[in-house]
């Protein structure tokens, strides 16, 4: 297999494009979610023939970023990008299927994308805003044309943006998964406790935003939960979390009676 | 960005209410001054608005402050709309997705995608007509939709959700699933452990970037030290 073979590269336009398209989920078109790690992941891992993959990436990068919201002038880093360029390079980067430590590096490698990606999105923001400037300037029955040119130029580009970024990242991520695999095997069990610590670190961060205790009750509560559940009555996640909700309920209405 | 989206919707109904061509553009270009707010809260502020331009076109209210109301609502709803969104039902529907993809459920990204749009379009809908029918009554909304009390009850249950994470880690999927010879529960005890370890690192600050980078650092000196 080489690097240019016919079939990779089709693949990365293929997802480039696709990515573009999700990508508008983000901002401009819709905003159904489709664009959250947890979907895009799998959805691009499906589209190259390996949902899994995509599975493992989006939930170990879902939680990371998922209270980091675009309020005011600060635009987060593009979960979305992250999660469809990972799943992306370590497809085709290789193509054997499953191997857990390729995904890990693929995820680290677009860790460093994100803040390129945040630029890009600035810069897509700026370009945009001028458009509206521009769609000003027109009067009579124009201004209503140039409003809707404008309104779908826009949407434009956002999709321009996020496929300049893909054409970008994704040979540059294959060819950096296909060195990683000749890396010697440290940086390979490294890569593997890197995934299988993500999820921790999501619950980190995530817990961090939504609570400001250093111990928050309800999160201990939820741990005691699925240990007393899991450990000693053997019941899987799907009975815990139903267990876990109603026990949230309960709990934040006693909090409130007592406040 | 969003005035312009927000000129876009509401033209078909100036047009409509709006024969002289003059008038039409005047108030075409009034919905093109700045907006910025919640998007989809932005639904009630178009309801309410297409309630007044059609009072003001009918000569019911021929001075309605359109942009007065678009302005004294945009960053009220904005706040309430990105905490009850982003801040409470997005991490609601993404923690219990994401315990489910890590306990094996391959499904669960289409119940995320189900539970947070059951609820966004639903209210999406349902405040575009609660706009145009209470004419930007922010208190009717408030009341009609308890989006504050609602918030808090998802983010206490997205944070029992959250618990149940480590709580279940030696059931996590093969993938994830660190080998190691001991007990269930100190597998889990030190899943906790090392969640809340990271929680009290970033109480001292630090981006997810930076936290990444270094916990891909840290493994890398794990595996060349031979403790993995």
């Amino acid at each position: 297999m080489t690097f240019v073979d016919p079939h990779t590269v089709l693949s990365a336009l293929g997802i480039a494009i696709a990515g573009g398209l999700i990508g508008l989920d983000r901002t401009a078109v819709g905003q159904f979610m489709i664009s959250q790690p947890i979907v895009a992941g799998p959805f691009t891992g499906w589209l190259l023939g390996d949902a899994t993959t995509g599975l493992l990436v989006g939930a170990a990068l879902e939680l990371i970023w998922i209270l980091d919201m675009p309020v005011g002038a600060f635009v987060p880093a593009d979960s979305t990008a992250a999660a469809i360029g990972a799943t992306a390079i370590a497809i085709l980067g290789n193509p054997g299927g499953v191997y857990v430590p390729g995904v890990g590096f693929s995820i680290l490698l677009t860790v460093i994308l994100a803040p390129i990606t945040m630029m890009a999105d600035q810069v897509a923001r700026q370009f945009n805003s001028r458009l509206a400037d521009a769609a000003q300037s027109a009067s009579g029955p124009d201004l209503r044309k140039r409003i809707a040119r404008a309104h779908v130029s826009g949407i434009g580009v956002f999709f321009l943006k996020s496929l300049a970024v893909y054409l970008a990242f994704i040979p540059v991520g294959i060819a950096a998964v296909r060195l990683f695999l000749a890396m010697p095997d440290p940086f390979h069990r490294a890569m593997a406790l890197f995934v299988k610590l993500l999820p921790l670190m999501g619950v980190a961060l995530a817990a961090r935003k939504l609570s400001m205790k250093a111990v928050d009750l309800f999160l201990l509560g939820g741990f005691i939960l699925a240990v007393l559940m899991g450990q000693m009555f053997q019941a899987p996640a799907l009975v815990i979390l139903p267990l876990a909700v109603a026990g949230g309920l309960l709990g934040a209405r006693y909090r409130d009676r007592r406040s | 960005m969003q005035s312009l989206g927000f000129a876009f919707a509401i033209e078909p109904v100036l047009r409509k209410l709006y024969p002289d061509p003059e008038e039409y553009e005047s108030r075409l270009r009034l919905h093109m001054s700045y907006f910025n707010t919640q998007p989809y809260l932005a639904s009630y502020i178009l309801g309410a608005v297409t309630r007044l331009e059609q009072e003001r076109a009918s000569g019911r209210k021929p001075v309605a402050d359109v942009q007065g109301l678009k302005t004294s609502l945009m960053a009220p709803l904005g706040a309430l709309g990105d905490s009850f969104f982003w801040g409470s039902l997005k991490p609601f529907a993404a923690v219990m997705a994401v315990a489910l993809v890590i306990t094996g459920s391959w499904w669960a990204p289409l119940l995320f995608l189900a539970v947070y749009n059951s609820v966004h379009v639903v209210l999406r809908a349902g405040v575009l007509v609660s706009g145009y029918r209470s004419g930007g009554d922010a208190v009717d909304l408030m009341a009609r939709y308890r989006f504050t009390k609602t918030a808090k009850l998802l983010k206490v249950t997205s944070l029992v959700m959250l618990g149940v994470i480590p709580g279940v880690l030696p059931s996590w999927r093969p993938e994830f699933r660190i080998a190691v010879t001991a007990p269930d529960m100190a597998v889990s005890a030190a899943g906790l452990a090392l969640t809340l370890g990271i929680v009290g690192l970033l109480r001292k600050g630090g981006s997810p970037v930076t936290f990444m980078l270094g916990l891909g650092v840290a493994c890398l000196v794990m595996a060349y030290a031979g403790v993995i």
